[in-house]
């Protein structure tokens, strides 16, 4: 019984467990931190490539816009007065003198009323501010909130 | 490792270390000190992103039903990055072809060193997409047949970019060029709607932090375009009345012409024309349209003296005062005084015992300085300016002049201006002025400010104007009595004015021209006013055709115009005969 005291004794008093034990830690703290920086390497690139994603589509939505408008006038230039008239004459079709109209009264007949040319309402928009803080938060920036005052408050209470 | 060795790593390994200590201590230093953080912090914001001006697209015109007659084209600047550009000559070249650019000019801008100060260089702004897409065709052919070739610098564009922006266009290009006015290169709306209401169509240019954290970039605000109008003018009218507006002045020889066609009874102005008109895509050849200062737009800009269709406003006056009836007997002896000067009618004739409807008809300025003297100096300006001559109209175009209505207290008024005012003669008012007083009448004595403003939407919400009563200057009596006077005056006269099948009122006018050295001797004024039809008034139309050389009268010049836009106008305006319309509202 005695010899296998000494046994584990000098079994745990061995220099090279000592420094397998500080090894071990050691290695543990690099693969946590390799662990959380790549976490958060992981979530700042997604982020990045979102940000960029989003302006990219800004800029296709500012270039729809241009077109857009572009159409709109070209298309206006096509229905012209003159244009329209040019085309009704060319088709065969002649101006409508007074004489040649026969009225009727159509029940139920609206006449043209006034356009509505405002644009429809827009879906609701969200506000990058208004996302909860989960969603817009860095790592670094719920450390600094989350983790940094709990710190503090430890060293402030600990005499 | 020898002893020579051992200290060279000694020496290294200090020499690190003291640098890392070194670095670790500054930057500690630098983070311990609130002066220094503040310092780098502000220093690091320039770096952050950028400020630029972002100028929201400018509002849309459109005529009272949704047709567009002002929008916006995407048009590009063309630059060239400094740092990307290979051959400064191709660039050079193909600018000088595609674009008609300098090229010695080019060469020297593309060829310059990049520095901070020149980055990028702008070479031609507002080209078009058509230009672009030519330029951009070259690029690929010049990208495909050299790009496997080496040694010299071989052709390229490279460096070349075109940046979108847009630029106001106007698809109907002359038509209603005179109500909308036109938009500069610097974003500037001139004359017309364009100038009125500048500031509200082109919107605010906004300061946009364009941030380079891509996390912040959800933070980028919506630039709201600017807001849009809704006119009340009508296309297709507007488009026929400067067809009949140009065939007459051209067919009459006559300096310019003046068209107006309005609602008396919401006061909105369907179509108004004037000579000459400018393209509005091409706004720099205003310099060359209007010469020796010709206003841009005459209905409102360009103050005259009527002549006789102003007398409308004599009898509706002297009529709603009492001061004379229907029947009233007036013997013409063809002159009359009137503040120490003699009066005569345009063809010096006496006319002999007139009632006022023959006094109207006939257009006896005797009568008419008779029939002011009656109402009295006091009344009969009282009702000139409750018709709202002598002020603006109000109505929504830059550019409106008041007109001259001289009044007793004036320092330049003689107790002969009654006498020459009461036919028109001595009295400057716009055409939109004439229109809105004998508006009243044909709108049973009630004044109602002229309209061009359907419309604004802005921010999504689309606001319309209401009909404005400014006043009721006669009652609806005397505006019914003088209307059918008018009507009756040109069934018996057998006016050109008259269309088949409709009702119409209205007064012809031949007015005198003022000149430095007392009234012009060869030229006239010659205009028409008209409305119809008599028991529900549509429409009101106003002709003004500026010194006619076919002939110097109103009834041979200006009524076959207002003939010509009526029949238009019924069509247009789907207007049955009366007629028809009686019967259809009896069967209703």
């Amino acid at each position: 019984m005695e010899r296998v005291r000494n046994l584990t004794q000098a079994y745990s008093q061995t220099p090279w467990r000592k420094q397998l034990k500080f090894v071990v830690l050691f290695l543990l703290c690099v693969v946590f931190i390799a662990l959380i920086a790549g976490i958060y390497l992981d979530v700042t690139a997604r982020a990045a490539t979102i940000g960029r994603e989003i302006l990219y589509m800004r800029s296709e939505i500012a270039e729809l816009e241009l077109t857009n408008a572009s159409l709109t006038t070209e298309l206006a230039v096509l229905t012209s007065a003159k244009e329209m008239k040019t085309r009704a004459l060319d088709l065969g079709f002649v101006s409508v003198e007074k004489g040649e109209i026969m009225y009727v009264l159509v029940p139920g007949y609206v006449p043209p009323q006034q356009p509505h040319l405002a644009p429809p309402p827009k879906p609701t928009k969200v506000i990058a501010a208004n996302l909860p803080a989960d969603y817009r938060q860095s790592l670094i920036d719920w450390f600094r909130e989350q983790v940094v005052p709990t710190i503090s408050r430890a060293v402030e209470v600990s005499p | 490792m020898n002893n020579e060795g051992t200290w060279r790593y000694t020496f290294l390994t200090t020499l690190y270390s003291l640098m890392a200590i070194f670095i670790i201590a500054q930057l500690v230093r630098i983070q311990t000190n609130p002066e220094q953080v503040a310092h780098f912090l502000e220093q690091s914001k320039i770096f952050d992103g950028d400020w630029r001006p972002v100028k929201p697209a400018r509002g849309l015109l459109y005529d009272r039903w949704g047709k567009l007659l002002a929008g916006n084209t995407t048009v590009y600047e063309v630059g060239v990055e400094l740092a990307q550009v290979r051959n400064p000559h191709s660039i050079a070249l193909t600018l000088n072809v595609i674009l008609g650019l300098d090229y010695a000019e080019v060469l020297e801008a593309v060829s310059q060193e990049v520095s901070p100060k020149a980055v990028y260089v702008v070479l031609a702004d507002y080209v078009s997409q058509e230009k672009i897409s030519r330029l951009e065709k070259y690029r690929t052919e010049l990208e495909n047949t050299t790009s496997n070739k080496r040694g010299e610098e071989p052709p390229s564009l490279r460096g070349l970019v075109y940046v979108p922006h847009l630029q106001r266009s106007y698809p109907e290009k002359q038509l209603a060029s005179n109500v909308l006015g036109f938009v500069n290169r610097e974003g500037l709306g001139y004359y017309g709607i364009e100038a009125k209401f500048d500031d509200l169509i082109a919107g605010n240019v906004q300061d946009m932090w364009i941030p380079r954290d891509p996390n912040l970039v959800n933070e980028m605000p919506d630039i709201t375009s600017g807001a849009s109008i809704v006119l009340t003018i009508d296309r297709a009218i507007q488009a026929e009345i400067e067809a009949i507006l140009d065939q007459a002045v051209d067919f009459n020889g006559a300096q310019s012409g003046t068209i107006l066609v309005a609602d008396p009874q919401s006061g909105e102005i369907l179509a108004m024309a004037t000579t000459p008109r400018l393209d509005l895509n091409e706004y720099w050849r205003y310099g060359e349209v209007f010469k020796d200062s010709t206003p841009f737009n005459r209905a409102v800009s360009q103050a005259y003296e009527p002549g006789s269709v102003y007398k409308v406003l004599t009898m509706a006056a002297a009529l709603d005062s009492g001061a004379v009836t229907p029947d009233t007997e007036f013997i013409d002896v063809g002159v009359i005084e009137v503040g120490g000067i003699y009066i005569y009618n345009w063809n010096s004739a006496a006319w002999g015992p007139q009632d006022m409807q023959g006094c109207l008809q006939h257009s006896l300025n005797v009568c008419l300085a008779w029939v002011a003297t009656q109402l009295g100096t006091k009344d009969f300006y009282d009702y000139m300016r409750a018709f709202g001559i002598g002020h603006l109209t109000g109505v929504d175009l830059a550019g409106e002049v008041t007109g001259r209505l001289k009044t007793p207290g004036d320092t330049d008024w003689y107790e002969a201006d009654l006498g020459t005012n009461s036919f028109g003669q001595g009295v400057a008012v716009t055409p939109l002025q004439m229109v809105m007083a004998v508006s009243a009448i044909a709108n049973e004595g009630k004044l109602v400010a002229p309209r061009i403003v359907r419309s604004i939407i802005d921010k999504g919400n689309q606001f319309d104007t209401e009909k404005r009563l400014i006043g009721i200057p006669i009652k609806p009596e005397t505006a019914r009595t003088l209307s059918e006077m008018l009507a009756r005056s040109l069934e018996e006269e057998a006016s050109d004015a008259l269309v088949e099948g409709y009702r119409l009122a209205g007064k012809t006018g031949t007015a005198e021209i003022p000149t430095p050295y007392g009234y012009s001797l060869s030229a006239t004024n010659a205009s028409f006013v008209g409305w119809g039809p008599l028991d529900d008034p549509r429409f009101l139309v106003y002709v003004w055709l500026e010194k006619p050389t076919s002939s110097p009268w109103g009834s041979v010049v200006a009524a076959p115009v207002f003939h010509d836009i009526v029949e238009r106008l019924v069509v247009l305006m789907d207007i049955p005969p009366d007629n028809v319309r009686r019967e259809i509202l009896a069967s209703h």
